[in-house]
């Protein structure tokens, strides 16, 4: 049994595959791409038991007999890439191997049965809606950066994913910070929070593209399936319960003081400023007269950076709070507006940091006690 | 200069003793702790007596029984033992204030310089074995020598009851004569490959095969701690400073498990154990480990590094079970299971940062908390209830 795909139809998918795929897997078939063939469909699905995709792409034959096989996708992958643009490559199933050829080169690959390629249920959803692969995209860029890493509060290592009426809101938190972002779709739906895990997150966000094409989302309660192009994403959800996000929203009040400044003109100082930051702490002094930001950053080895930016802010009152330099950096570069928007309340609480053309997003930053 | 003295002290059969010494009964019957016949443990201890019928530690439980049936199977009390060991450790320090605790049953004695104050070795040691057994009423073996090697193999020279003298100047006459497998870390497999040198006895090591001939003939390190050893030089074991303390609970089934509620529950248990000592000492732990041992007896041990140290029962099951299932031993039957948490250093336990870096979620009223996560009220809780009524007091529900 054989079948033929160009080098280049069969990259794509092999590569998005290997994003899923674990390096160190606990089952050896976690290693391996399936690979169903059934007429001039080919199916490719990787998993590492708590996100799965499949992928499709159309052979240029049409093979008469379905087939199905596995293989290592990160070892086809690498020998995929490293042969030739538009080479043919020739699959040849054999007993328990499969013979990869290509022009002058040959490869003879261990083939572990399919039958024991672990698969998630295709989900069935409560709740199903369409949004623009761009609109999800940025939802995920927007925030994903303020999600824990193997935070023992588990349900912060994920990204919470809100539906309520026509809006979805985005939020992601390490208890430190927090970044928000809401959207609006066309579909009206029912009130539901999911969290999804940090690597669906991130592969997710990787494999969608700005585009208005649409991505068909299906969701229950233990999985999320997103369907594009001719992708299918799967993800198992985390367990558990979200803290209540916009009880640590500061108020718009009228006592805030609110700062204004140009983005990128701020964020370079942040950045060159943080070269003498303690590598662990990266705490940096902000202290605010009218119009005017001192950032100050000091060192274990008593090393300093000071620098002026002008701001507006116009207040008489002195402003003195410490921040982690690195969340600040994140929330900027996060931005795309020319100028950003951060409205204090006092040194002891969190700052919201907001721009004028992006209404919908937000985020939280706590401050340091220096 | 002072000369250096050291006295390896060493318990006769130390929980069969202990045993023997509580029930008079058992005085003079093979006594063999460890467990009871039919389950899986091995021996820890066995008495003299016992040794008779060629019982020895690490024998299977059940190979004991078979080769002798009507000894005295008692199941190992370290609570009990280790109470012995820190009343031991107490009545040394009447001798000399530098005690090392080698084991539970070991103890390193500084004694030099104390000959002219004190007494000889001799009357030293005599010293040792008599307040020991008036006070504790157990018998002990002693070694003395220039170093830690030497009192060791002296002590061993002459068991149970002994006192054994080596003086610097005697060394290579005391260990000349003694077979290669007295040394420190001799083993099967050493003595294996000892055999093509042709030698018996320490003295012949010595004499016929230089260092580089030895590392040749066992390895690096063996041929080097052997060549050492044999003109009885002490090297003090290379301990890194890396090492980090852990505690773990683990446990063997008696027959083996497939059930997951079954093993979920029990790594809860071994979980709430782990916590619990955490919390005694004040500790935190940041890596969480877990070992199984499956039916056909590979064993394993996955851990996952944390964020942050913790030290809650429910969060060490919790990201346990997890690692247990990522790993793929759902579906799988074990034969043992246990649970286990590194501790953090001091360094991290008290991070500036925590202190410096303020959370969103630890405002008042506001916790990061889910309605399903507990807050630190229940843990101080069932703290308080074991401390006031005992270890066995309270258990988590299912």
């Amino acid at each position: 049994m054989r079948f033929e795909i160009s080098r280049d139809a069969l990259l794509k998918p092999l590569l998005a595959i290997c994003g899923v795929v674990e390096k160190r897997q606990t089952l050896p078939i976690l290693a391996n791409v399936l690979i169903q063939i059934e007429g001039n469909r080919a199916i490719f699905t990787g998993t590492d038991l708590e996100i799965q995709l499949k992928t499709e792409i159309t052979l240029n034959q049409s093979i008469d007999e379905p087939m199905e096989l596995t293989l290592p996708a990160r070892k086809l992958t690498d020998i995929c890439r490293n042969l030739p643009d538009e080479s043919l490559i020739t699959f040849t199933l054999e007993k328990n191997r499969t013979v990869v050829r290509s022009g002058k080169s040959r490869f003879s690959l261990t083939q572990l049965p399919p039958q024991d390629f672990p698969s998630m249920d295709s989900v069935t959803g409560m709740t199903n809606f369409s949004i623009s692969q761009a609109s999800l995209k940025k939802l995920f860029e927007k925030t994903h950066f303020c999600m824990a890493n193997q935070d023992v509060r588990y349900y912060l290592n994920g990204l919470l994913f809100e539906t309520n009426g026509n809006k979805i809101t985005c939020v992601a938190t390490d208890g430190h910070r927090l970044a928000l972002m809401s959207s609006e779709i066309s579909d009206s739906l029912s009130e539901q929070q999911i969290i999804i895990p940090r690597k669906g997150v991130s592969e997710l966000q990787r494999l969608l593209v700005d585009s208005d094409d649409g991505c068909e989302i299906t969701l229950n309660n233990n999985f999320l399936q997103a369907k594009f192009d001719s992708t299918i994403f799967s993800a198992k959800l985390i367990d558990g319960r979200f803290p209540d996000y916009t009880r640590v929203i500061p108020d718009i009040d009228e006592s805030n003081k609110i700062m204004e400044a140009d983005r990128e003109q701020l964020k370079q100082a942040l950045i060159r400023t943080s070269v003498l930051s303690n590598e662990k702490y990266r705490g940096i002094r902000f202290l605010l007269n009218e119009n005017r930001l001192s950032l100050t950053i000091n060192n274990p080895e008593q090393e300093e950076a000071e620098e002026e930016v002008e701001v507006n802010y116009p207040y008489q009152e002195e402003l003195e709070i410490g921040f982690n330099v690195s969340y600040l950096i994140d929330a900027l570069n996060a931005f795309s507006d020319e100028k950003v928007l951060i409205r204090f309340t006092n040194s002891d609480s969190s700052c919201l940091i907001l721009s004028k053309k992006e209404e919908g997003v937000k985020y939280v930053v706590m401050p340091m006690k220096l | 200069m002072t000369v250096p003295l050291i006295a390896l002290i060493d318990l006769d059969a130390f929980f069969a003793q202990i045993e023997q010494y509580e029930t008079p009964e058992y005085r003079g019957q093979p006594v063999i702790i460890g467990g009871k016949p039919g389950g899986r443990g091995v021996v820890s201890t066995a008495s003299y007596e016992a040794r008779i019928f060629g019982v020895h530690s690490a024998m299977p439980i059940n190979m004991a029984h078979r080769l002798w049936p009507d000894g005295i199977y008692l199941r190992s009390d370290m609570a009990k033992y280790t109470e012995y060991s820190k009343r031991i450790c107490e009545v040394l320090y009447n001798i000399t204030p530098v005690v090392d605790q080698a084991s539970v049953d070991e103890f390193y004695l500084d004694l030099s310089g104390m000959e002219r104050l004190a007494g000889t070795p001799r009357e030293l040691g005599l010293r040792c074995k008599e307040l020991i057994k008036e006070q504790i009423g157990l018998t002990c073996s002693i070694g003395i020598g220039p170093n830690r090697l030497i009192a060791k193999l002296a002590s061993e020279y002459r068991k149970p009851d002994g006192l054994t003298i080596v003086n610097s100047g005697q060394v290579q006459q005391f260990l000349d004569p003694l077979p290669l497998k007295a040394l420190r870390g001799v083993g099967k497999k050493t003595l294996a490959r000892i055999a093509k040198l042709n030698v018996t006895t320490v003295g012949q090591l010595r004499q016929r095969y230089t260092l580089i001939e030895l590392q040749q003939a066992v390895g690096e390190q063996t041929g080097g701690s052997l060549y050492h050893q044999a003109r009885g030089n002490y090297q003090a074991r290379r301990v890194s400073h890396k090492s980090r303390k852990s505690i773990s609970k683990e446990t063997t089934f008696s027959a083996d498990v497939s059930d997951q509620q079954q093993l979920k529950k029990t790594m809860q248990r071994l979980a709430f154990n782990v916590a619990r000592s955490l919390r005694k000492k004040e500790f935190r732990g940041d890596v969480i480990t877990i070992r199984v041992r499956l039916a056909d007896f590979t064993t394993s041990t996955r851990q996952r590094k944390l964020s942050e140290p913790i030290d809650s029962d429910v969060d060490i099951a919790r990201i346990g079970w997890e690692l247990f299932e990522l790993n793929g031993y759902k579906d799988k039957s074990l034969r043992l299971i246990g649970i286990g948490v590194v501790i953090a250093d001091e360094k991290n336990t008290n991070d500036e940062s925590e202190k410096t870096q303020m959370d969103l979620f630890s405002v008042p009223g506001m916790e990061s908390k889910g309605a399903e996560n507990e807050g630190d009220e229940v843990v101080t809780a069932i703290d308080e209830i074991l401390n006031k009524f005992g270890e066995d007091s309270i258990r988590r529900g299912g």
